[in-house]
């Protein structure tokens, strides 16, 4: 069982990531953190006596249910457009950003921003981008690269295939790396 | 690790910066719910297993890990019902055994208890002497 300091340091190492997950996808400060802070009572009641390495894969179990539950109770117009196409035809879409992606090695804005005002921007600007992604690939992207889940672990918090995750993961990148190069940010 | 990998890694490089600077209030209010959440924690009791989602029971912890303790506490409990079954039979046996004592001592023998001539003669004695 995970002891009260496991839970406490877990909670604090991860809650920022999980309001500005809940964020992308609500936008909404006020929704993400009753979000999170549902989840992170979800987590500590119905789970805080299991082995603190089932921590991260539950809690993101948890804490993607409630932002589909959210939108679920609450989704606008536009919501509803962006949900339609990411929950139900996502995977028909055979569209291949990947084929107008060029990586650049040598240029790396994200290493070294060469001031404050154009790190704050480039922050925004993946943000906003962020923001645009149908959410399944935005929750595949961020659980598996900001999150660090592996691909099952992924699929397992996602409820779907690994398949799909692979999929979802690919186009969300090479999505927002046509994004960010159409801003001039080019990685 | 992939073009792909390495293009997410400084996404999420750069993601890491902005959750670090979150407002000082939403900071906080994630503070608050944290401790909130921490309340909520089920407690386990040394020695104590949790059953369903509030009560516990003192059997001597996870019966998986422990089968000997188990099995211990089952037997003492037999032997508890089988001592309280011995120990009311034995105050039963004592009762009789007073109350057999009591007759033999008597002037008058068991048998006249049973010998309705006998009870019909005191009946009529006693209210003879009034």
């Amino acid at each position: 069982m995970a002891s009260r300091a496991e839970l406490s340091n877990f909670l604090a190492e991860v809650e920022r990531r999980a309001y500005k997950q809940a964020l992308y996808a609500v936008r909404d400060e006020d929704a993400a953190l009753d979000i999170v802070q549902d989840s992170m009572m979800r987590l500590s009641e119905k789970y805080g006596d299991r082995p603190a390495a089932e921590l991260p894969l539950l809690f993101q179990r948890i804490l993607q249910n409630a932002i589909r539950d959210h939108y679920r109770r609450s989704r606008t117009k536009a919501e509803r457009f962006t949900s339609l196409t990411a929950f139900e035809g996502d995977d028909e879409n055979p569209a291949d950003p990947l084929e107008t992606l060029e990586l650049n090695d040598d240029i790396s804005p994200f290493a070294a921003p060469h001031t404050a005002l154009l790190r704050a921007e480039t922050l925004t600007l993946v943000e906003e981008a962020l923001q645009k992604l149908p959410p399944r690939q935005r929750e595949a992207f961020l659980l598996r690269y900001w999150e660090g889940l592996d691909i099952a672990e992924t699929a397992a918090a996602m409820g779907c295939t690994e398949g799909s995750v692979k999929t979802h993961c690919s186009r969300a990148t090479h999505t927002l790396a046509v994004a960010l190069d159409a801003k001039g940010i080019r990685p | 690790m992939s073009r792909e990998e390495q293009f997410a890694r400084q996404i999420c490089r750069v993601l890491d910066r902005g959750a670090a600077q979150l407002e000082r209030g939403v900071a906080e209010r994630l503070r608050a719910a944290r401790e909130r959440a921490l309340q909520r924690q089920p407690v386990l009791v040394p020695g104590a297993v949790q059953i369903g989602a509030g009560g516990t029971a003192l059997l001597g912890g996870d019966e998986k890990k422990h089968p000997l303790r188990t099995t211990l506490a089952i037997l003492v409990l037999l032997f508890g019902v089988g001592l309280s079954y011995y120990w009311n039979g034995f105050s039963r046996a004592s009762e009789n055994e007073a109350i057999d004592s009591a007759l033999l001592a008597d002037v008058l023998p068991p048998n006249a208890y049973l010998d309705k001539g006998f009870q019909a003669w005191l009946e009529k004695d006693s209210s003879a002497g009034q």
